[in-house]
């Protein structure tokens, strides 16, 4: 299923699904690619997301009725993959305690689950960054163990410290920055994702793969980490 | 060295045209809230379309000019002084080395654009100037500072004609292009939303402008989040509008009844809390053909 809607007055939108579906990021990446190639002249910015990618044109070049039915000859010719083996992998070490997990002993109580089945449960699946967004370099990642899903929390946290890592339903993230949020903490990372170092910008892309792993409460201190 | 600031005011920020390109890094565009008064006045000076400007809003601020330079203020009228004299907005004005600026409060509008002859040299962070607070990107004004940008004697007298010069105490109607999930709300809930007045809330900052009214409703099962466009208008859990400004996130996933056309987020950016608008349907030709006539008139070329 696709389909090309009105977003505003230089974008359009193109769903490719109205599921979420581990195939869909890493082809409405390489989509975007094409674009970009092949529109250069007349695309300002692509934004994608689970099973959308937004098109922002210049309408000093192009109009509406023309880019749209641009969109449509491209998306007929592209070539949709179902598996995708070759997307990079990013590896993030987490800390997973109850001094910086704020939520994980609440989240253990409630799943009568010990920390170890919990964090095995964590880091020994495979992420796919689904997009990136509610700020800059925050990967939306999924899908987190149905065993460990829990839903946001129903008054955000005024303040989460910068590389918490957090469970909202099926998806898991870093805060790549001190920021406000609603998301269960459950252990931290010393991985600094913040734009002060400007390469962390293109840290994650939609389609790649993420890994956590644990580390011990001495080696997370004895690399700087803060409890 | 150009200015010293002597006050900062309220919220005070260097922007630009925006940071347009970094949306798949999850980074909002940014930019200037009201883009007509922002282009005049970088029209005026002759300078890029894209030159920074400070967005001045509600006033409270005070600059020392320690430098000749060639400026230029349009948008809000918040009483705008030289050496403790008013002066013209809309108008180019030339500053003299040891001037005092300053703009005390708002008398009609709440934002004003100070533009200098090409622009504040301040660092430009992921291509642009533009101060994003939500996003750490830049920082708000603050006391003390300097702003750097080149000193300027041009003889040059520019003034905005008085039937272009907008009145910000006049009521908006915001037009909506039936964007993203339009064709899923009833048509008794888009009567609703079209019919009533609604009331601009203390909820209006820069990344939104919440809105109160009668809640309308969508019955959607699930909304998978997606990006969402400049002036899109989501409707909350509560059944109310928010309209998604140049500093919102880039993605969500509230249903969106339709995205405001851009030079009506430019009137709304002159809007005090406790104010009503109003939406009416537009359509996506009329929508481009008003924009390409604003783009081509000042020269704006964003790619």
């Amino acid at each position: 299923m696709h389909k090309i809607i009105l977003a505003g007055e230089g974008s359009l939108l193109i769903y490719f699904g109205d599921k979420i579906d581990a195939s869909l990021p890493k082809n409405i990446a390489n989509f975007a690619n094409e674009l970009k190639n092949q529109f250069s002249d007349l695309i300002i910015d692509l934004t994608p997301s689970y099973t959308s990618l937004l098109v922002g044109y210049d309408l000093n070049k192009t109009s509406h009725i023309k880019f749209s039915s641009q969109l449509q000859t491209a998306l007929d010719n592209f070539e949709f993959v179902e598996s995708h083996q070759d997307s990079e992998l990013i590896y993030i070490p987490v800390y997973y305690g109850f001094e910086v997990g704020f939520d994980l002993e609440r989240l253990l109580a409630e799943k009568y689950m010990t920390i170890d089945g919990f964090i095995e449960l964590h880091s020994s699946t495979e992420y796919l960054v689904y997009a990136i967004g509610f700020s800059p370099v925050f990967a939306f990642l999924g899908q987190v163990d149905a065993k460990i899903q829990a839903p946001r929390l129903a008054t955000p946290r005024i303040k989460i410290p910068a590389g918490s890592v957090g469970i909202a339903d099926s998806q898991t993230a870093v805060y790549p920055t001190d920021s406000s949020g609603g998301w269960n903490i459950i252990g931290r990372t010393l991985l600094d994702l913040s734009l002060n170092n400007p390469d962390n910008l293109d840290k994650f892309k939609t389609g790649d793969r993420v890994k956590f792993y644990p580390i011990t409460r001495d080696e997370y201190l004895k690399n700087g980490g803060q409890l | 060295m150009s200015f010293k600031v002597t006050k900062p005011g309220f919220l005070t920020t260097v922007q630009d045209y925006g940071r347009l390109t970094h949306g798949a890094h999850g980074m909002g565009q940014s930019g200037v809230m009201d883009e007509q008064a922002y282009n005049w006045a970088n029209h005026l000076l002759e300078n890029d379309f894209n030159d920074s400007v400070l967005e001045i809003t509600f006033g409270g601020v005070e600059l020392l000019a320690l430098d000749d330079v060639l400026v230029c203020v349009c948008g809000a009228d918040l009483d705008f002084k030289v050496n403790k004299q008013s002066t013209p907005i809309w108008h180019s004005v030339q500053i003299r080395k040891g001037d005092t600026l300053s703009w005390s409060l708002p008398k009609h509008g709440i934002r004003a654009y100070l533009a200098v002859k090409g622009g504040f040299n301040t660092e430009v962070l992921f291509g642009s100037r533009s101060v994003n607070l939500r996003e750490n990107i830049g920082k708000k004004l603050s006391e003390l500072e300097v702003l750097n940008c080149n000193s300027s004697s041009v003889v040059l007298d520019h003034f905005v004609a008085p039937k272009y010069i907008p009145n910000y105490d006049q009521d908006i109607v915001l037009r909506l292009l039936p964007s993203y999930q339009y064709h899923e709300f009833s048509n008794s809930q888009r009567a609703l939303f079209f019919g009533q007045h609604y009331t601009i809330t203390n909820a209006n900052d820069r990344t939104g402008c919440r809105l109160d009214g009668a809640p309308i409703a969508l019955k959607k099962d699930e909304m998978i989040s997606e990006a969402m466009s400049y002036g899109s208008v989501e409707i909350a859990t509560d059944g109310l509008p928010i309209i998604l400004l140049k500093d919102a996130p880039t993605i969500g996933g509230y249903p969106k009844i339709g995205t405001v056309f851009s030079l009506d987020l430019a009137k709304l950016a002159q809007k005090q809390p406790n104010t009503k608008v109003k939406f009416e349907l537009m359509d996506i030709h009329q929508a481009q053909k008003e924009r390409l006539k604003f783009n081509q008139f000042f020269q704006i070329s964003p790619n």
